[in-house]
């Protein structure tokens, strides 16, 4: 087991002429939960991409527990990408035995128990199912592995603040003691308090990275209002990536 | 894991074709009754029977072509769409999950191929009478022309897995064009029909190009030959080169989803 | 009861200050079970390491005692309670008086305002 479960060195990500990620070096350890801020097309999703293997970074290097991203580093890692990925035609229950096949770390009983809580039927096909729904059983699948990290790209975004209460609380109960929680959002308030570090990303490049103790310890302000500071000229442009 | 990701693939292969494939043995049995409508004088029995007729065909029809569409769209949304977010990110190899569509592709084209001709089989009323004079027509020729038997079934076997080699090149031929279409930023369908006629005119270039000095090369070859060792030779040097382009093409996909990937 | 957290210090030392509160209300009577670290951080909604340092906090100043594993209970020892009251006490007085002086209460004046205020409740 690496020390280090997360190493990015001078990670850089250009589309055509534009740079998504600029030379980002970044390392997390293990059993933190560490927020991922910046305003839209500020690189997050481009990073967490990267994390899980959907993208290829132009330069620089990744490891996940010491590997290169590929099958090894895909099988510790539980991703929440910000959009559905499966086919309509499936139940959540043919979902729960495509992950219990493909995971070592699925945890069937977990995931139905966490179905009967957040009230989604497991046995009803998606085809059925709300948007909100069909989130939920997401988020299930997700919550339901026993990862050592979890990619959990803009989980609030766009969800009533019950639903954003129940997410924020199932990432609290259900993420293990070694496992690191890597959360995207550009939604600091509702989050902050869950957080152990966080790394602020401006314009593709690393500003900040800390604990949210020393922040507020040292700025006398919360992580949402150093945020808002550090980002007012960028929200100005309104969202110009 | 491969063996898990066929599971899945050929999951959905059932669900597509569900419907089609009984629906076509089906519709085959009920014109072998129709057909006998033909014979009769009534109208009634000639249209019901021609109905049936093009019920039949247009369903055979749509099988080939939903297979042709079911092989685009289970790799172009399963690996380059929305459902690729599922599928890159399970703890497999890229060129697992390409094997994994394409034999799933095969099996669904030997299906149809199998189906269509049970259901001619279906169709024509046979008789015991009928097994009977067939098997004596093969023994007549068996005896007669000199033909043995077991070469008959080498050539068979060979053409089979010439037929399959072709379909593997064909869809291995789409998987790379769309493969292709992906590295574009945008218009990325427009962009795979463009890698697909390119690939197209590239291979027909470089056919030109090779036949002269390739034929100058195995004529010598084949002029001190004649009959089926003849047509054997050709047919595995046929194959040879199926196989050699599939592998061109599934190298270049494979190489295109592994370090080239870029969903968005 | 419910949690509240100002932006302006960290986390864990709001949530230490809120459960020392409720020793010294005796919410925690002393011996008594403290709440395992998730289900205070599910309660609370902050993150466990938050709470666990929180916690580690409370044992440094000895109003708890055990380890995470055994489960952590409130100290029996009651003078160290009454310690952590007065302190409490005096610095809720010196912010009092403090306020007084700054509004030109003399220390003298201030005592007398404080006893006239006392037999007027």
């Amino acid at each position: 087991m690496n020390e280090q479960l997360v190493t990015c060195a001078a990670l850089t990500k250009r589309y055509g002429g534009k740079r998504a990620l600029a030379e980002v070096d970044l390392e997390l350890g293990r059993g933190r939960i560490v927020g991922l801020l910046g305003p839209n097309g500020s690189g997050k999703t481009t990073m967490i991409k990267i994390l899980c293997g959907l993208l290829q970074p132009t330069e620089g290097a990744v490891l996940v527990d010491g590997q290169p991203v590929g099958p090894y580093t895909k099988s510790i890692i539980s991703y929440l990408p910000d959009r559905m990925y499966f086919a309509d035609w499936m139940k959540a229950t043919d979902l729960f035995d495509l992950f219990a096949d493909f995971y070592k770390d699925f945890d069937r009983t977990k995931a139905m128990s966490m179905c009967a809580s957040l009230g989604v039927t497991p046995s009803d096909r998606l085809k059925s199912m709300s948007k909100g729904t069909k989130e939920k059983v997401q988020l299930v699948l997700v919550m339901a592995r026993k990862a050592q990290l979890y990619l959990l790209d803009e989980p609030i975004a766009g969800v009533d603040p019950a639903a954003r209460d129940f997410i924020l609380s199932t990432i609290l109960t259900n993420y293990n003691d070694e496992g690191t929680v890597l959360i995207s959002t550009h939604l600091i308030s509702d989050i902050e308090k869950v957080l152990d570090e966080a790394v602020f990303l401006k314009e593709g490049q690393i500003t900040l990275h800390d604990t949210v103790d020393n922040i507020r310890e040292r700025e006398g302000k919360s992580v949402d209002a150093l945020f808002r500071e550090v980002f007012r000229a960028a929200n100005y442009e309104g969202g110009a990536f | 894991m491969f063996g898990k990701l066929l599971k899945y693939d050929f999951r959905s292969m059932i669900k597509q074709f569900a419907f089609i494939w009984p629906a076509a043995l089906v519709l085959a049995i009920v014109n072998r009754f129709t057909l006998d409508g033909l014979d009769s004088t009534s109208s009634v029995g000639e249209t019901t029977a021609g109905i049936a007729m093009l019920v039949y065909v247009a369903i055979l029809i749509s099988m080939f072509i939903v297979a042709v569409i079911f092989v685009i769209q289970r790799f172009y949304k399963g690996l380059l769409g929305d459902e690729g977010y599922l599928m890159h990110t399970l703890p497999v190899k890229p060129w697992q999950l390409i094997g994994s569509k394409l034999a799933c592709a095969l099996v669904v084209t030997v299906v149809n191929i199998l189906v269509a001709i049970l259901s001619i089989l279906l169709i024509v009323p046979w008789a015991a009478s009928d097994l009977k004079e067939l098997f004596e027509v093969f023994q007549y020729l068996f005896t007669h022309w000199n033909i043995q038997a077991t070469q008959v079934m080498i050539a068979m076997l060979e053409f089979v897995l010439f037929s399959l080699t072709s379909f593997a090149v064909g869809y291995l031929h789409l998987y790379l064009s769309m493969a292709i279409g992906h590295l574009f930023n945008k218009n990325r369908v427009a962009m795979s029909v463009i890698a697909f006629i390119a690939i197209q005119v590239l291979l027909s270039i470089l056919g030109n190009i090779l036949a002269r000095p390739f034929s100058d090369l195995i004529y010598p070859a084949f002029s001190r030959l004649d009959g089926m060792p003849a047509y054997h030779i050709s047919m595995w040097v046929l194959i040879a080169g199926e196989v050699l382009l599939a592998a061109v093409y599934f190298v270049g996909t494979e190489y295109i989803l592994r370090k080239r990937l870029n969903l968005e | 009861m419910d949690w509240t957290f100002t932006d302006d210090r960290p986390i864990w030392q709001q949530i230490t200050e809120q459960l020392t509160l409720r020793i010294l209300k005796g919410e925690y009577p002393p011996g008594g079970r403290l709440p395992a670290v998730r289900e205070l951080a599910t309660q609370a909604g902050v993150n466990p390491n938050t709470m666990q340092r929180a916690l580690a906090q409370l044992e440094t100043e000895g109003l708890a005692v055990g380890s995470r594993t055994a489960g952590r209970t409130v100290t029996e020892d009651t003078a160290v309670i009454e310690a952590a009251a007065r302190e409490r006490a005096r610095a809720a007085v010196a912010a009092c008086l403090r306020i007084l002086a700054e509004l030109g209460y003399s220390p003298e004046n201030a005592l007398v305002f404080v006893k006239e205020e006392l037999s007027n409740e």
